[in-house]
């Protein structure tokens, strides 16, 4: 893996193409700046080793560390090639970014024009404690010399020397302040740069139509991703116990899969999965994420004191570039409404394809998606037959995008009207070390069997949910997940439990989850042809087929086909996802 | 119907030309959730109906413009008090349901709907008698419509035209409210064993729309701002107001809750409501900031307040607030003083 550090540099930091990274980089160095002054902070200064993950409590001992352990001496390398303060920052992020990309450093061989980029002004590591304390540093050899000779020992050139050290300070001071004002315009001057770069390789991106008129709209994707910048969506997820817990519980309990391993984590958000990969003994976690959001994550990840362990790298998995060749472990919360909404998962079985060890795993590592049928007469009350008598007046218009949308929505088990558990079968598993993406595009048949209570003509609806699985290893026995499996059945095998296996559903027979369920409405036309199958008519059957919609790549249309089983003439209905 | 269909894509192709931030506001009303949470709003579209059916003295025979009609409804009602023609108006394509709506229910002749900004489009008529408008938004201002208002106001109502609603008056109180605090803000410090506390500011940042109970009250309310819709300009949208606020009880204060009533002065009988704390839910619920301190108040004491509000200069449909508080008492651990900065965005 041999990433030029100037490559890293521009996938960090060109990837947020809006001016409103850098308001929040302001931010985060005007957080720093009052931390600064805040006197708790400055106790638990921790200085990081320039070669290894070692931490120290101040700039000379760690150098010290450096010179006699490893045969780096920074303060010679800076005196050799006459380094000013930026000359002196420089070298730090060099030195830390080819340690950070494994190239062994020699400080007899780093010259001048190594340090030419002033790429390397930007800080490998976030408030990087090295920098900021490098007024701690002996002073060049020459000047130290110089400046000590003419004092005498008595309180005039203690106080003269004082005097003098004050000026340093101040100096120090104005050239630090300056030094954050430069990386501030190389950043803000990327981030203008990069958008035509960025956006023309966005493969979704739609021709904007206001082009002309030099109005340039945001892909899809953009707003996708703007859409997970703010904290409401994501306080949703993390209030979100059964998706949290089972995330929490699988890293936990499974310690030994991620001790000394390197992880990845895609779409991390918050940073919560890539922290409980840190707590449960991760070596190294990358964390990925395109949305604004990773900026706080960042913060997270630092004020848990997990910096050390985990990179935040800001952009699209497909267009980052990871500081290291492969990854044991792949961790991701992409699941959306119906499993695919958002089309998240191909992006993780690139990373998957791309960096993923041959053994390595994937946490979660199956789903399988469910469609039961559904009658529930008070639902249809208040959503569809509401419509025909609004304040005297007849919207029947507004009933139609009933139902040529699937609705994510909560339906009681009360409402799902098959026989019984057992003879639902998924009509979809996915084994996600083998899935591709062609596989999420599919046609699959289903069946089910009516209860007692109800006929064809009750039908009111499908309803489609998923389960999730956590294996520990990619090679699980044929009967541990099938259609037949449900993620209930896991939590209730107390065998299951005490070996660490961990699942989840979000189906109606669960707690509520945040992904609800999508209910698929049976609009007027198919409803009529259902009330002419005999009522006695308990097995309907079809085919379930998920489609990418024209133009919206992040969407899903759920087509489903369906009759009385025997007979070739089945009626069908398309739901859109988007 | 084609000609429906030509209308949908010059529609579409206009909206995608929008900035993304006025993209998004015009085509979240295009999903049938917020028309059905609006219409099913009973405080709501009661109160509009009875001030419009209740009131055909005043529609008898007049030109009605709705602006940002939605589904209509509003059109609708001006229609059956005896409008002569009723101009509905609004940027979102729900208004091609809105065309089927009326047509179904067979209005189509007496109500004309035009998809585009009120600022750009052509209006049929070169003056209005009555300005209809279902305007308010969050905290009243929040993506609020009242800028279009007033802008159809000025270009639009004759001489003596009328407008519903045309008082609105924001309102502030304080309120305890320390085990949600905890629920919505305290929650950061503690998520899963880790610490969140950058999302605690953001989350104090952000003030909060949701239900207050009326026993959380601990303080009289007070009006920060009266907007009267014949006189009031963009300008004052803008507003700063000193106010105090008196403590009915002994409590503790964790925040300060807002709401908005509306009235409809001119009809035959006034017709008001409040979505206030007191009365009935609506789905503007209330808008909660909370104090960076709990301010422990005695009944009587006054704790001097003020609230500064400006539309964010990059998109001006969010909000920036300002609060500022101080309260004075004899017991020296009890004086408290602060200022928060909210951003509804």
């Amino acid at each position: 893996m041999a990433a030029a550090p100037s490559q890293r540099d521009e996938a960090r930091s060109s990837s947020g193409s809006s001016t409103s990274s850098s308001v929040s980089e302001e931010a985060e160095w005007l957080d720093a700046d009052q931390d600064g002054d805040d006197d708790d902070d400055q106790e638990a200064l921790a200085v990081i080793s320039l070669v290894d993950d070692r931490v120290f409590p101040d700039a000379t001992s760690m150098l010290a560390y450096c010179r006699d352990e490893h045969g780096l001496d920074f303060v010679g390398v800076r005196d050799r090639l006459a380094l000013d303060f930026h000359g002196t920052v420089k070298l730090i992020n060099f030195i830390r970014q080819r340690v950070h990309e494994g190239i062994a450093v020699s400080g007899a061989d780093i010259t001048a024009a190594d340090l030419d980029d002033d790429g390397y002004l930007k800080p490998v590591l976030d408030d990087d404690a090295l920098i900021l304390c490098l007024d701690d540093l002996p002073e060049p050899a020459g000047t130290a010399a110089a400046a000590d000779a003419p004092h005498g020992d008595g309180v005039d050139g203690l106080l003269q020397k004082n005097a003098e050290l004050q000026a340093q300070l101040e100096q120090l001071a104005k050239q630090f302040s300056s030094y954050r004002l430069a990386v501030q315009q190389t950043l803000d001057q990327r981030w203008e740069d990069a958008p035509a770069g960025t956006e023309s390789k966005g493969k979704e991106a739609a021709k904007p139509a206001g082009e002309d008129a030099g109005v340039v709209a945001k892909d899809e994707s953009e707003y996708y991703f703007e859409s997970y910048a703010h904290n409401d969506i994501h306080e949703v997820m993390l209030k979100d116990a059964v998706r949290t817990d089972a995330y929490r519980d699988f890293i936990y309990q499974n310690k030994h899969l991620f001790a000394g391993k390197v992880v990845l984590d895609i779409g991390c958000g918050t940073g919560i999965l890539s922290m409980f990969c840190a707590r449960a003994g991760a070596k190294q976690v990358i964390a990925v994420d395109k949305s604004e959001i990773i900026d706080k994550a960042r913060e997270n990840i630092y004020s848990n004191g997990l910096g050390n362990v985990i990179t935040t790298l800001k952009g699209r998995i497909e267009e980052v570039v990871l500081p290291v060749a492969s990854v044991d472990i792949i961790v991701s919360e992409w699941m959306g409404y119906c499993l695919l909404y958002e089309a998240m998962l191909p992006s993780v079985i690139w990373a998957r394809d791309r960096y993923l060890a041959a053994d390595g795993l994937l946490v979660p590592s199956h789903a399988s998606i469910w469609m039961a049928p559904v009658a529930d007469a008070s639902y249809v009350a208040d959503n569809i037959s509401f419509w025909r008598d609004v304040y005297g007046f007849d919207m029947a218009p507004m009933q139609r995008g009933i139902f040529a949308d699937a609705r994510p929505d909560v339906l009681p088990a009360a409402a799902v009207c098959d026989a019984s558990d057992t003879a639902r079968r998924a009509f979809r598993v996915l084994d996600l070390h083998t899935t591709t993406v062609a596989d999420l595009v599919f046609a699959a048949p289903w069946h089910t069997t009516l209860n007692a209570a109800t006929a064809p003509a009750d039908v009111d609806g499908f309803l489609v949910w998923f389960d999730m699985f956590f294996a520990q290893s990619r090679h699980v026995p044929p009967d541990m997940i099938g259609p037949a499996t449900t993620a209930l059945d896991w939590v209730a095998d107390p065998a299951k439990r005490d070996a660490g296996l961990v699942a989840f559903t979000t189906g109606p027979f669960g707690a509520p989850t945040h992904w609800r369920q999508g209910l698929l409405l049976l609009d007027d036309r198919n409803k009529k042809k259902l009330a002419k199958v005999d009522a006695a008519q308990k097995h309907i059957g079809g085919v379930i087929e998920y489609v990418t919609p024209d133009g919206h790549a992040r969407g899903v249309n759920i087509k489903v086909s369906f009759g009385p089983d025997g007979k070739d003439d089945k009626q069908d209905q398309t739901w859109l996802l988007h | 119907m084609s000609g429906d269909k030509m209308d949908i894509e010059t529609a579409e192709q206009r909206l995608k030309a929008l900035e993304n931030s006025e993209q998004h506001y015009f085509n979240s009303y295009n999903h049938h959730g917020i028309h059905e949470e609006m219409l099913k709003d009973e405080v709501r579209t009661r109160s509009y109906m009875n001030a419009i059916v209740q009131n055909k003295h005043l529609f008898k025979d007049k030109v009605v413009l709705d602006v940002g009609c939605g589904t209509a409804i509003l059109s609708m009602f001006a229609v059956k008090a005896g409008a002569k023609h009723v101009i509905g108006v609004d940027m979102s394509t729900i208004i091609f349901k809105a065309r089927e709506i009326v047509e179904v229910n067979g209005m189509s002749d007496k109500i004309t709907l035009i998809q585009g900004k009120m600022e750009e489009i052509d209006m049929p008529f070169p003056k209005v008698d009555i300005i209809i408008s279902e305007w308010m938004g969050y905290f009243l201002l929040y993506e609020s419509m009242l800028d279009t208002v007033l802008y159809a106001r000025d270009k639009y109502l004759a001489k003596d035209g009328l407008i519903f609603p045309d008082k609105a008056t924001i309102f502030v109180a304080g309120i305890e409210d320390g085990e949600y605090k905890e629920e919505k803000i305290g929650f950061w410090d503690n998520v899963y064993g880790f610490n969140y506390s950058p999302l605690k500011l953001t989350a104090l940042s952000e003030p909060l729309v949701d239900t207050v109970d009326m026993k959380a009250v601990v303080t009289d309310p007070t009006p920060v701002l009266t907007l009267d819709l014949y006189k009031c300009t963009t300008a004052d949208l803008a507003f700063s107001c000193p106010f105090d606020l008196t403590a009915r009880r002994d409590d503790f204060i964790h925040a300060l809750v807002a709401w908005f009533d509306i009235e409809f002065t001119a009809c035959h009988k006034p017709i008001r409501f409040s979505t206030g704390p007191h009365t009935k839910y609506t789905h503007w619920k209330q808008t909660v900031f909370y104090l960076k301190d709990m301010l422990t108040v005695q009944q009587g004491e006054k704790i001097e307040c003020s609230l500064h509000n400006r539309p964010n200069e990059k998109n001006k449909r969010d909000l920036d607030i300002k609060i500022q508080y101080r309260l004075e008492t004899q017991d020296s651990t009890r004086q408290a003083e602060g200022t928060c900065l909210y951003k509804m965005c």
